[in-house]
């Protein structure tokens, strides 16, 4: 067996890979001190450090050493193979660190084993829920600080409380499953990968308010979790965990699982609500708040699947315990779902209070095709843009939203100079004018009318006074319309007119798009360098309004040019610009 | 014990009861917030945005309609911020709605339209874009527009919840959001009922009546015709709102102004109630005495409630009287009685009616019976806001015209007959005759305040010699799954029946409150406009329909006795079961 | 299944969690399934069946690294457990040979180490 592992990975992209030179010349200093077999050399493919040059992990001892040169590694090699403690100078300490609390089972146990999540503390959270008796589990939720995690960060203690102190003959909790942000996977992962500790958390709930009827409310889009969640659910039956008399004690809890049926709206409170009661999924006028006056006009508590999945470790180890981690306002964790324009896309669970940059360069690897780093979009829909140049942000609900951005469900969408901030902003109306539900005027009539703004600037037709009518009509939905999706569709265009109003312009007085994007307003050209006159655009142009020949070579006659982008789509030599 | 609490609106301290909302409580200091999908005669359905309001220390604004006001609350209802998302979220409306505000039906009395000149809004800010929708004429009685439909939701809500037809319901989501029968078929083929509260609570020119004044003033102009009209209860007591007089009693004045327009006679439809009362009273006596058929008996001069009965409780067939209402008693009997008395040629009568509903538009073609004269019996039919239209075109000073009678053959009524313009009406009227026909005697209190009010089920007992004469009466067709569950209970365990007689009436509130009266209605509206029927009743010297001494000139004239042979013919129908969706 | 008591609960809470000594967990949450997890699963069930290898093969949920799936973590005594990244059959079969039966963790595969 080898004593020792010692793993290698260049991380700098800029000039040529030197992981196998550093490979061999390693290994064959081990041979040479004959300490190849004890001491064990592998070349890996991510060593979770980035643009920090030649990195080099000793396993056991987690010693990592970073910006390694060639004169280094016989130091190195040296001191490893006998015993010569570290190198200091060498040595390199990472900053910030996941810290997987919610997914601390997810990648560890089968999520469609019961006994696996028992084994790992399972529902012993529960248990000393029940031990300490519904005031005191509500007390240990308000020390933790813990916020919504679904969006609107409220917090969870008081939303318990609420419902607790209503007499009535029957309450409800209800899990927010309806994950509907584009991009965001956050809540998919937890329910595929533990369901047991949402369970865990909705039994918890369940018991400190008083509710003796559930419901998971997943959306149908995500069949895998529901398989899951209904093999979990029909396990904890089994031993005793849901039905009657729970762990000996006289609660009793019934879970049901509620498919959705394809509306983003339905994943606000009310709405939700009202698809469970079998009604048109809109809406309501809140107050009454449903923790008052929820489902079937009943006491209803309705938490996120990311909420109810801390609770379980907060009953455990104790609110204290997780008031530490986070800022002030902020507790805990958040997962994040880092995607886009980024290296290494994932689930990133941090404490609250990283910065952005931290875990969109050091965890995530930073930019994934070599151009810089535009912007990070997060929130979702409901969210804005931050520019690079805030992204040492340290990332909690209120920083954010003094950015003109939410924290959200935790989509991070990463951009680089080749997104267009004027055409993000319309996907994501477009995405809300498409959930809307329809019944309050504000947002289904302003949203439609701000996406015909956007959709005239990216087309060209733009003209200046239509950027002072997107903010006019962006004011009256944020104030006007009925639940948060009106409330919020307007950010990402008043986010990206904050930072990129530059942008704005271009589209509209230049007719240009800076990023390339719009297809109406690029404009495409033959490069004549990469050019190897094959014909394939001048023969794939639908308006032939590519001139030339095999000889003299091709050219883009623009007055012509419909903007299509085929040629750009043929050229298997990427010899046509377009910008 | 209901709290009080206190707040600030605008400055000025007030106290109101908990729950208040805060549109309600600012309308007690004179404050008048802007509203627009908000009905007095619904609750809030919170869609269009306009009444919000501002709370001192929050940046969120609030839906005054449905936010209570709470302790310590610092309202801001009007200020430059507000009115500016106001005007915005206005002329957002109006950029999805069709400009023809000249050629609309609603024109000078459209509530978008109102808010609008109220905001001086004179430019279209926004790109115009309008619905690709048709518009739903099938039902004869109400038509549908999608184009103008601003989805406040209010007949959505009538129809679901306060009638319990479920003709109408939302489809689709978003811009594409319209109101429409469930599974996108024609209101002709759903459950519509043609009751009309989609109308009459419509705020913009998206349900509107069939308009039938053209018809009426072509044959007003024809020489070869012979115009005739009646004018139902509930008229009388609401057509003064158009002119600003509420619960005030303008019959005579109605008489007038119809024989202004160019009608030749003037008739009454409470007459038409009279002769009802006779043949109706004298089918409960037999039911009763006789057990001829089976009771409970139903009444059914109310045309949505015949239609909901065909369509949902089938079962009930039997039950029903087979009188035919009032209206269209009338109908056939100035086409015969009255025709052949005046040596009057029946084919050149037009007989047009003035009623406080849209579904007699449908009634006077339902079936073949409706020709019983040998001649369509009622040719036309006016509701309650067409007449005003007409008065209006015609140039007349209504309210200052000088009083005039009916053609008494076919227009002097006694007190019962009046009242069927109320819930309760029919049934008060029909107990007056019912005791005189099974006792023999007289009455000596005509009043029964049991069925007399606004609530939605009345339950009570007459003493009819000796006997307990059971009765309930709905009204507002949401309340009659109550009553018919009680029948169908009693039916299904050999029970005895909960009540001999039960009166039914679609539109709350009776017909004063039909789907043809004026804009704007609420229970306290209903309340004054019955008010005024009854006391149009208590003024009068005969309060018996068999007192009624043209009524009894009829009999004895024309049609025999009650049930006779010439009434049979006439004055009763046949119903068929046409069901739709199980109950 | 048993029906569990706070007792029989704390009893079992007690236990180690990560048993056996040799096992293989590959990601099977939709990230992975749709990036071909499930004929890694299968594959490297059937052959730790077929080479009679003392390792148990199980699925587990979303590590993180959705960038790298299918993500494949090997715990094998005596070496450092690690999670191989975008296994093909290739890839499993050098986890099977080199790896498991080896001793020796495969080159340019490795994703994560776990600590």
């Amino acid at each position: 067996m080898y004593e020792k592992t010692i793993l290698i990975k260049d991380t700098d992209t800029k000039r040529e890979d030197l992981t196998r030179q550093a490979y061999t010349q390693i290994l064959d200093f081990l041979r040479h001190n004959d300490q190849h077999s004890r001491i064990q050399v592998v070349r890996v493919a991510d060593i979770g450090l980035y643009d920090k040059g030649l990195v080099i992990k000793i396993l056991p001892e987690q010693i990592t050493y970073a910006n390694v040169k060639e004169d280094d590694l016989k130091r190195i090699a040296d001191a490893i193979s006998f015993n010569k403690g570290r190198v200091e100078d060498l040595v390199y300490k990472p900053k910030s660190k996941q810290e997987r609390l919610v997914l601390k089972n997810c990648g560890r146990i089968d999520p469609e084993s019961i006994d696996d999540y028992i084994a790992c503390g399972g529902y012993l959270g529960l248990k000393q829920a029940i031990e300490l008796k519904e005031d005191k589990v509500i007390e240990e939720i308000k020390t933790s600080g813990i916020r919504g995690r679904g969006g609107a960060g409220y917090p969870t203690w008081m939303k318990w409380n609420f419902a607790r102190e209503v007499a009535s003959d029957q309450k409800f909790v209800i899990c927010n499953a309806d994950e509907g942000d584009p991009g965001a996977y956050m809540d998919r992962s937890i329910l595929e990968g533990d369901p047991h500790a949402v369970l865990e958390g909705l039994i918890i709930a369940a018991f400190a308010v008083g509710a003796s009827k559930g419901y998971f409310y997943v959306r149908a889009e995500y069949p895998l979790a529901v398989e899951r969640i209904n093999k979990a659910i029909k396990q904890a039956y089994d031993c005793g965990l849901l039905g009657q008399n729970i762990l000996g004690s006289s609660f009793g809890l019934d879970l049901e699982i509620r498919l959705g049926a394809g509306a983003f709206v339905c994943g606000e409170e009310t709405a939700l609500i009202s698809s469970i009661e079998g009604k048109r999924g809109t809406p309501h006028p809140r107050p009454p708040y449903p923790s008052v006056k929820g489902l079937w006009g009943k006491p209803t508590v309705i938490n996120n699947v990311e909420t109810l999945a801390n609770i379980p470790q907060i009953l455990l180890k104790g609110g204290a315990w997780f008031a530490k981690i986070g800022t002030a306002t902020s507790k805990g964790t958040k997962v994040f779902a880092v995607t886009g324009k980024v290296k290494n896309s994932g689930l990133v669970e941090i404490a609250m209070g990283a910065t952005l940059r931290e875990i969109v360069m050091d965890i995530c690897g930073g930019t994934l095709t070599g151009k810089p780093i535009k912007a990070v979009q997060t929130g979702g829909p409901s969210g804005g843009v931050i520019p690079e140049h805030l992204l040492d942000t340290p990332v909690d609900y209120e920083n954010l939203q003094k950015l003109g951005s939410i924290m959200g469900s935790g989509g991070m969408i990463v951009m680089d100079d080749d997104d267009c901030m004027v055409d993000i902003p319309k996907f994501y109306l477009g995405f809300c004018v498409e959930e809307s539900c329809g019944k309050c005027s504000p947002c289904r009539i302003g949203g439609f009318q701000m996406l015909g703004y956007l959709k005239k600037i990216t087309e060209g037709a733009g003209n200046i006074n239509d950027i002072a009518q997107l903010k006019r009509i962006s004011y009256a939905m944020q104030k006007a319309s009925l639940c948060g999706l009106g409330q919020t569709a307007s950010n990402p265009v008043l986010s990206t007119l904050k930072y990129f109003e530059k942008e704005y312009i271009e589209h509209i007085e230049n007719k240009h798009c800076p990023a390339g994007k719009c297809s109406h307003l690029v404009t495409y050209s033959v490069i004549e360098e990469k050019c190897k006159r094959c014909g394939l655009c001048f023969t794939n142009c639908p308006v032939s309004a590519i001139t030339g020949d095999k000889e003299k070579g091709y050219s883009v006659i623009q007055e012509k040019c419909i903007k299509c982008g085929k040629c750009f789509e043929v050229c298997k030599f990427r010899a046509i610009n377009k910008k | 014990m209901i709290k009080s609490i206190q707040a600030k609106i605008n400055g000025i301290l007030l106290r109101v009861e908990e729950g208040t909302t805060i549109l309600e409580a600012a309308r007690r200091v004179q404050i008048k917030i802007p509203t627009l999908c908000k009905h007095p005669d619904l609750p809030a359905s919170a869609a269009c945005g306009i009444c919000i309001v501002k709370n001192k220390g929050s940046s969120k604004m609030l839906r005054s309609c449905c936010t209570p006001l709470e302790e310590g609350m610092d309202i801001t209802t009007h200020d430059p911020e507000i009115v500016e998302i106001r005007r915005t979220v206005i002329e957002l409306i109006l950029s999805n709605h069709p400009n023809d505000c000249l050629k609309c039906a609603r024109n000078n009395d459209c509530e978008l339209q109102k808010l609008t000149a109220d905001f001086g809004i004179k430019e279209e800010s926004f790109p115009q874009f309008l619905k690709d929708l048709p518009m739903d004429q099938s039902t004869k009685a109400v038509d549908l527009d999608p184009k103008k439909c601003i989805l406040c939701g209010r007949c959505v809500h009538v129809c679901q919840e306060n009638q319990d037809v479920w003709a109408l319901s939302f489809l689709e989501r978003g811009i594409k959001t319209r109101i429409s029968p469930a599974g996108d078929i024609q209101l002709a083929d759903s459950p519509c009922v043609k009751c009309g509260q989609c109308a009459a609570h419509c705020p913009t020119g998206a349900f509107v009546e069939q308009d039938d004044t053209v018809k009426v003033w072509r044959a007003l102009q024809d020489v070869d015709k012979y115009c005739v009209v009646q004018i139902a209860p509930a008229v009388r007591v609401s057509i003064g709102e158009a002119f600003g007089y509420t619960g005030k009693n303008f019959t005579k004045k109605l008489y007038a102004l119809l024989r202004r327009l160019g009608f030749q006679a003037v008739f009454d439809t409470s007459f038409g109630a009279d002769v009802t009362i006779m043949e109706e009273a004298s089918e409960f006596e037999q039911r009763l005495l006789k057990e001829t058929r089976p009771l409970p008996l139903i009444t059914s001069c109310c045309p949505s409630w015949v239609d909901f009965m065909e369509k949902f409780y089938t079962d009930m067939i039997d039950h029903f009287s087979s009188c035919k209402s009032p209206h269209e008693i009338l109908g056939v009997l100035s086409k015969t009685y009255y025709a052949q008395k005046n040596k009057i040629d029946p084919a050149s009568i037009f007989m047009a009616s003035v009623m406080p509903c849209t579904s007699k538009k449908y009634e006077i073609s339902r079936n073949e019976e409706m020709f019983s004269s040998g001649y369509q019996d009622i040719d036309a039919v006016l509701c309650t806001r067409e007449l005003v239209r007409m008065i209006k075109q015609a140039g007349i000073d209504f309210e200052n015209l000088p009083d005039e009678e009916s053609d008494s053959i076919l227009g002097e009524y006694a007190g019962a007959g009046v009242i069927f313009g109320a819930t309760g009406g029919v049934m008060e009227a029909a107990i007056r005759t019912a005791h005189y026909f099974i006792t023999g005697k007289e009455l000596k209190k005509v009043e029964f305040e049991g069925v007399r009010g606004i609530k939605g089920v009345k339950e009570t007992e007459v003493d009819v010699a000796g006997k307990k004469i059971k009765i309930a009466v709905a009204h507002g067709l949401g309340n009659v799954e109550y009553i018919l569950n009680k029948v169908r209970d009693a039916k299904i365990n050999n029970k005895e029946m909960p009540y001999h007689f039960i009166e039914v009436m679609a539109c709350p509130g009776g017909c004063v409150g039909g789907g043809g009266q004026p804009y704007m209605v609420t229970d306290e509206l209903r309340i004054k406009r019955a008010q005024a029927i009854y006391q149009d009743d208590s003024n009068k010297q005969i309060r018996c329909s068999h007192q009624n001494p043209y009524i009894k000139r009829l009999y004895k004239e024309f049609l025999g006795k009650p049930l006779g042979e010439k009434s049979e013919e006439l004055l009763h129908t046949h119903y068929k079961a046409r069901p739709i969706y199980t109950r | 299944m048993v029906r569990l008591t706070p007792e029989s609960l704390d009893k079992i809470s007690k236990e180690p969690c990560d048993k056996p000594a040799n096992w293989i967990k590959v990601g099977m949450s939709s990230c992975g399934i749709a990036a071909g997890a499930d004929e890694v699963f299968n594959f490297l069930s059937e052959e730790v069946k077929k080479r009679n290898l003392n390792v148990e093969v199980k699925k587990c949920g979303c590590q993180g690294n959705c960038y790298a799936e299918p993500l494949v973590e090997v715990s094998i005594e005596g070496l450092p457990s690690v999670t191989y990244g975008r296994v093909n059959r290739d890839i499993a079969n050098k986890i099977i040979e080199k790896h498991v039966i080896g001793k020796m963790l495969v080159n340019d595969c490795i994703y994560n180490t776990v600590d």
